[in-house]
């Protein structure tokens, strides 16, 4: 299946890319996702699908945009 | 008494005086310092109802024990005063190196009274203070004011100045340091202006009071290695808090259209990735290893240093997405010394009036060249349109009337920061209780709501994170006074703080031993309020009218046809005075005050409004 992860923040510098379509097994999961773009799930993270925060044990579904960002406090 | 120097540094302006002033262990002990001292003077010496724009007012700049001292981001300083834009208490942060210099001087708070008989400056060298001539300043931007007094003084010395929103008692004018740092959202440069003040210079040449000065500048200086690393390996400073733009508009709390809509296609072009793209320079406060001031070239080529708040406000809130347009305007903000936030929502909701009718006039969103043109109004307070303005958003809407208060995005007379509300409950509270007005640097709930909890509940478990944020965000940094950034953005362990605490002032104290000085704090800054407003009830903790429309729903994106519910959030707020102990107006209880040992402010406050 296809899914869109969308990073912010610093992580777009750590990671080196901004927005990627990526093609993944079904039934991968957050944390799998995580995994695949090589960012340690132990690192304080919001992720988010479609505005809402999901947890790293759910399913992804074709065509999911994903947010993946660090714990912002603003300005 | 290690730790502080023990003094306060009276001036007053009409009599061309000033004065030394000790103040006690105990008095240290209870008020910490910075927001701490400010409250407590101003609560003391300002008698309810007087015109904050008036020489009875008081501006109040305090640092706190670890202010000034080497060690993570300890480059912040309070200023304080009785708020021209809501009529409460007001103050605000800024990193300057006033920080060091007036705890060198020997003073941990300097208190303004009185007004000059001529634009003034006052120059302040440990125990000489002279009232100097501004007029060859007076009418200028803050820019070149800065580099005025750079070139009579050199940059070593602390520096707080206005631009001509200051000058002209702009109600959000804001005072400025250093080569963009700003603070005081609530009128503080106001205050300024009114007293004719038009700049404040500290020197000093005395060691900082330290029980352990040694172990403190090791740990300081490894501390600061480490923060450092941190933000290196969170690259946290490539974007600095422009970075979270794209957040908010994945999520759809972006301001956008006066805070109509939450997103938009084209917030790309002026998020952080653009910012950094375009860096020119980067700035930073006093003893900070994570420097946040971004600044990129405007449309005329001049710096213009940019955060999240302002590009926000002055881009996506303003249908603006050409980075160098909303640079310019931050620019512009910057010179005049006008507050980003204020000013940006006091635009686009001039633009949403206009647009549905309130108002005549030209001014259309994404019209750059008349926001421009209208921020020069505001900051002269020329005509009527540029007078109204520079009043803020409420006062603004009361003058249109239309029913345009609903959408004046305001609390309490303050404007709203860039974080569009529209389905995000607890930071709609957060704004709602914020003791200043609406402001998000008390409590910045947004991201734990998103990720901790269901994003549209209004349990006790948010009323009671915004306490928790509050005390530490609130309380006890603006206290003992440094910068949020290394707890909220890298994650420095709140506990660093304590150590910092006692290793400068030879307590023992443990972080929860702050807690209540953060509530006795939040208290008295209430007890202000309802002095002034001793008719006040739960309403005026209500984030506007728009937020809770059904007529305002997004049509689509991720909170498509969600708002906020009114007896929800009514609820959520009981909850928060219930963790406070707050009557059902919002006001401390007489015991909640007895038992934070406000016993005698409790007494005062009673002359003028009934306590429960």
């Amino acid at each position: 299946m296809k899914v869109t992860v969308k990073l912010v923040g610093g992580l777009v510098h750590t990671l080196g890319f901004s927005e990627r379509e990526l093609e993944l097994p079904p039934g991968t999961t957050v944390a799998g996702l995580l995994d695949a773009i090589a960012i340690d799930p132990a690192r304080p993270l919001i992720v988010g699908r479609s505005g809402w925060a999901i947890d790293l044990v759910e399913e992804l579904r074709e065509g999911d945009r994903i947010l993946v960002s660090p714990v912002f406090s603003g300005g | 008494m290690d730790g502080w120097t023990g003094q306060f540094l009276r001036v007053n302006l009409t009599s061309r005086s000033f004065r030394i002033e000790t103040f006690s262990e105990e008095f240290a002990h209870t008020w910490i310092g910075g927001r701490g001292f400010a409250v407590k003077i101003l609560y003391d010496e300002l008698a309810p109802g007087i015109d904050p724009l008036g020489p009875d007012n008081k501006l109040v700049v305090a640092v706190g024990p670890i202010s000034g001292i080497p060690a993570p981001n300890t480059g912040k300083t309070i200023v304080a005063a009785k708020s021209p834009a809501t009529g409460g208490y007001g103050d605000g942060n800024l990193g300057t190196r006033v920080t060091d210099q007036l705890r060198k001087a020997g003073y941990d708070a300097l208190i303004v009274e009185g007004r000059a008989d001529r634009p003034t400056m006052l120059f302040i060298e440990d125990d000489r203070v002279e009232f100097l001539p501004a007029d060859e300043a007076w009418g200028k931007g803050t820019m070149e004011t800065n580099d005025w007094i750079y070139a009579r003084y050199g940059k070593g010395v602390g520096v707080l100045n206005i631009g001509q929103a200051g000058e002209n008692m702009v109600r959000y004018a804001v005072v400025r340091s250093m080569e963009g740092r700003a603070g005081g959202r609530p009128g503080m440069g106001a205050v300024m202006g009114s007293k004719l003040l038009k700049a404040i210079v500290v020197k000093g040449s005395k060691p900082i009071p330290q029980a352990f000065p040694a172990a403190m500048k090791t740990l300081g200086r490894d501390d600061l290695r480490t923060v450092h690393q941190m933000d290196k390996d969170a690259a946290w400073s490539v974007q600095g808090t422009t970075g979270v733009l794209p957040w908010c508009n994945e999520v759809a709390a972006l301001p956008v259209h006066n805070f109509r809509g939450t997103h938009h296609p084209d917030a790309w072009k002026v998020d952080g990735e653009r910012v950094h793209a375009a860096r020119v320079a980067t700035y930073g406060c006093p003893n900070c290893t994570m420097r946040c001031g971004i600044a990129i070239p405007d449309d005329e080529g001049r710096e213009s240093e940019l955060d999240y708040e302002n590009v926000g406000l002055l881009g996506p809130n303003l249908d603006l997405f050409d980075l160098p347009q909303v640079a310019a305007l931050n620019y512009l903000c910057d010179d005049y010394g006008l507050d980003t936030i204020s000013a940006g929502s006091v635009l686009g909701f001039y633009a949403d009036a206009i647009e549905r009718g309130a108002v005549a006039g030209d001014l259309r969103f994404g019209d750059a060249a008349g926001f421009k043109k209208v921020l020069g109004m505001i900051a002269r307070r020329e005509g009527e349109i540029g007078n109204i303005l520079a009043e803020g958003t409420l006062r603004a809407a009361r003058a249109f009337g239309h029913g345009s208060e609903d959408y004046a995005m305001q609390v309490k007379g303050l404007e709203i920061s860039a974080y569009n509300c529209k389905f995000i409950p607890g930071m709609a509270l957060a704004f709602g209780v914020s003791p200043i007005g609406a402001h998000h640097k008390e409590s910045w709930i947004i991201t734990f709501e998103v990720k901790q909890t269901t994003r549209g509940s209004y349990g006790r478990d948010k009323a009671q994170k915004i306490v928790d944020l509050q005390r530490i965000r609130g309380g006890l940094f603006e206290s003992i006074v440094t910068c949020r950034f290394p707890w909220v953005e890298l994650g420095w362990g709140v506990e660093h703080y304590p150590t910092y605490f006692n290793t400068i002032t030879g307590s023992d104290w443990k972080l929860e031993d702050f807690w209540p000085i953060s509530d006795r704090i939040y208290a008295l800054m209430k007890l202000f309020w309802l002095r002034e407003y001793p008719q006040t009830d739960r309403s005026a903790d209500f984030p506007p009218a728009a937020w809770f429309d059904p007529a305002n729903v997004d049509a689509e994106g991720p909170i498509a046809g969600l708002h906020l519910d009114r007896e929800q959030y009514d609820g959520m707020l009981q909850h928060y005075y219930d963790i406070r102990g707050y009557d059902t107006r919002g006001v401390p209880t007489r015991a909640t005050l007895e038992s934070l040992g406000l016993g005698a402010e409790a007494a005062t406050a009673e002359a003028y409004a009934t306590l429960r």
